[in-house]
């Protein structure tokens, strides 16, 4: 069993100082659970973050050395047939950057690898990979793949080990010159970000100010349905059709 | 500066009624001296918006043609609008579980009515099976793809692969979450092309995007896949369109990864989950006294059991099901409140919920106002009546 995490090189959401994301770092403490020694693989201009990663639990990182504003992808791909993991594991988002968590998807493209996104848990059994996907609302999936597979890991996942610093000075660097891939496409402006209010949908647009108030301080939809003092039984039959006619409910087979 | 001086008497002379015993003057007529006298409270009435719910004066003296514009704009106004001949399609991938459009997915097709009325093009629904409510949204197209089977999206990736294909929309839209952030990114793996993802203003020219930790703006032209963030638009709130259903376009059957052995759904624990993650929660307030029954009552309708600030400083329920203001702020879609009436506080943590129902023996309660049905009962008396329900319909 062998895994690979694909570390990047992130910043600190406060502090902008370099620092590996809390995800990845969580998939290093997923992927000690299931192989002894864990590699890192980084490709990019600088692996100041990448380097931090190494006290958090990995043996060895890799870094593949390319210029600022290339495409990490060949480069990763190289590494990747290399080193010939089982398991390749990263985060939902990268630490820095555009930040739109695509990159594992191209990687699994390429690589024809299935991915499993969004995990909080991993076992392995014969070359079976079982993991489970965290959903919003609570909701598990559990899919079961054959390696070699490709999973990005949830905010859900249990906590990573805190950093030492015996770790990160055991662990080493391999730097390794990338191949260099120019991103085709025009470059999109950057500017300084600037929150945005959020809409909210039920004050509709050109509506006057009273009804905006209306809106904002009343439910929306409909007029509620009241029913002064029904037999308990009645009130009873009327919350259950109302929850199944939500679909809250599952309707009584 | 001087002026011609009054005569106070020469006045009412000029007033005076002829014959008669006693004198006698008319003093409705108006004053003799030349200036005009104004009469506000007949102007004020001249100048009334007729038809308005509250007192609106239009002093500027339009309102009688507006408001008749008004009555003849409703009376041509179509009840369905056709976009008969469209320029271009934008194709929009709702989420829709169990077959209902989720807020997003309404601010997604009408993010998708902007982009297409922008150029005279055509809003495409593309749903995995059927999906209601999509020309009250905004929908003038509708497509319905045929569900592969299992939960494996890379079946559906290849599907909608097709659907860019054929039916060679100008845009596709995904909503940015959990399914359908992950649809769009294995689509434009698949594919090759752009994708611009969490969006937060989309216009036919520009579209913004964080990034960077939010610490930075990216801008651009949206490319063909666009993944739009929750509350960046509002949804569509004008007449509904046609959402003419389309046939199918005629793409080969994707079979799965290989790889992939099983997806499977597990059961969701709705009893340990943490409010703010739970979907359906059931609360108890001070109308609530057998809490045995109550959580009983959440396991049988398999909800999340809270409770209001009044039950947790009686220690009947732990402080972590405390719903409002100083407790959990529900994300939830519906929530039960059991005697309940509904403090302020009480009502903020309660409003991201879609439904309410209330139970409470007080008609003039603000949780009863609130909610979508309202019983006014004891709700101690209405909780063993729902489990009798709910413990019959499992035994039949």
């Amino acid at each position: 069993m062998k895994a690979l995490v694909l570390i990047s090189d992130g910043r600190h959401p406060v502090s902008g100082r370099p620092a590996p994301a809390a995800t990845e770092l969580q998939a290093i403490a997923l992927a000690r659970g299931l192989a002894e020694a864990v590699a890192g693989l980084h490709a990019g201009p600088d692996a100041a973050a990448a380097r931090t990663a190494l006290g958090h639990g990995l043996a060895r990182l890799e870094h593949r050395h390319l210029p600022d504003g290339h495409d990490p992808l060949p480069s990763l791909i190289a590494a990747i047939t290399a080193e010939a993991p089982n398991l390749l594991l990263a985060g939902r988002r990268a630490g820095a950057g555009a930040q739109t968590g695509v990159l594992p998807y191209r990687l699994a493209e390429a690589l024809g690898w299935p991915l499993v996104p969004d995990v909080v848990a991993l076992t392995v059994t014969d070359d079976v990979l079982e993991a489970i996907q965290a959903l919003p609302k609570g909701a598990r999936r559990r899919w079961r793949v054959k390696l070699p597979a490709l999973v990005t890991v949830h905010p859900a996942a249990p906590a990573a080990p805190g950093f030492a610093l015996g770790m990160a000075r055991n662990g080493h660097l391999d730097p390794v010159p990338g191949i260099a891939a120019e991103l085709d496409g025009p470059a999109l402006d950057e500017r300084p970000y600037r929150p945005r209010p959020r809409l909210i949908a039920s004050a509709a647009a050109g509506a006057s100010a009273a009804e905006r108030l209306k809106a904002a301080t009343q439910a929306a939809g409909p007029g509620g349905r009241v029913m002064v003092d029904p037999a308990p039984e009645e009130a009873a039959q009327a919350i259950l059709d109302h929850l199944r006619a939500l679909g809250v409910l599952k309707p009584a087979s | 500066m001087s002026r011609t001086r009054r005569d106070p008497r020469e006045e009412r002379e000029a007033r005076r009624l002829a014959g008669g015993a006693r004198p006698r003057w008319r003093l409705d007529a108006p004053p003799v001296s030349g200036r005009l006298r104004r009469d506000p409270r007949r102007e004020a009435e001249a100048a009334r918006v007729a038809g308005a719910a509250r007192l609106r004066l239009d002093r500027a003296g339009r309102s009688a043609p507006v408001a008749r514009a008004a009555e003849m704009a409703a009376m041509a106004a179509p009840t369905v609008r056709l976009v008969e001949d469209p320029a271009f399609l934008v194709a929009v991938v709702p989420d829709a579980p169990g077959g209902r459009l989720t807020p997003l997915d309404r601010q997604l097709i009408g993010a998708a009515r902007s982009l297409a009325d922008a150029g005279g093009g055509a809003v495409l629904v593309v749903t995995f099976g059927a999906v209601e409510g999509l020309g009250a949204a905004g929908a003038d197209r509708g497509v319905a793809l045929s569900e592969a089977a299992g939960g494996d999206p890379s079946a559906r990736v290849t599907t909608l692969a097709g659907v860019l294909a054929t039916l060679e929309p100008r845009h596709m839209l995904f909503p940015e979450s959990a399914a359908g952030g992950d649809l769009a990114r294995r689509l434009a793996a698949r594919t090759g092309e752009g994708l611009f993802t969490g969006t937060e203003t989309l216009t036919a020219r520009l579209a913004t995007r964080p990034a960077g930790n939010r610490r930075i703006e990216q801008r651009g032209t949206p490319p063909r896949l666009v993944a739009l963030a929750p509350d960046a638009h509002l949804p569509h709130a004008g007449i509904p369109h046609e959402a003419r259903v389309l046939d199918a376009p005629d793409i080969a059957p994707a079979s799965p990864h290989a790889a992939i052995l099983s997806v499977e759904d597990l059961p969701v624990a709705a009893e340990a989950l943490p409010l703010a993650e739970a979907d359906f929660v059931v609360s108890a307030g001070n109308g609530v006294s057998d809490f045995e029954m109550f959580r009983a009552l959440a396991r049988a309708l398999g909800a999340t059991p809270g409770a209001s600030r009044m039950v947790c400083d009686a220690g009947l329920m732990p402080r972590a099901a405390q719903v409002g203001a100083s407790g959990t702020v529900l994300e939830a879609s519906c929530y039960v409140a059991l005697g309940i009436s509904g403090a302020p506080q009480h009502l903020q943590g309660v409003a991201r919920c879609e439904h309410v129902v209330a139970v409470n023996t007080d008609l003039h309660a603000a949780m009863v106002e609130r909610a979508g049905l309202a019983i006014i009962a004891d709700a101690q008396q209405v909780m063993p009546a729902l489990i009798a329900l709910l413990k019959a319909e499992v035994e039949q």
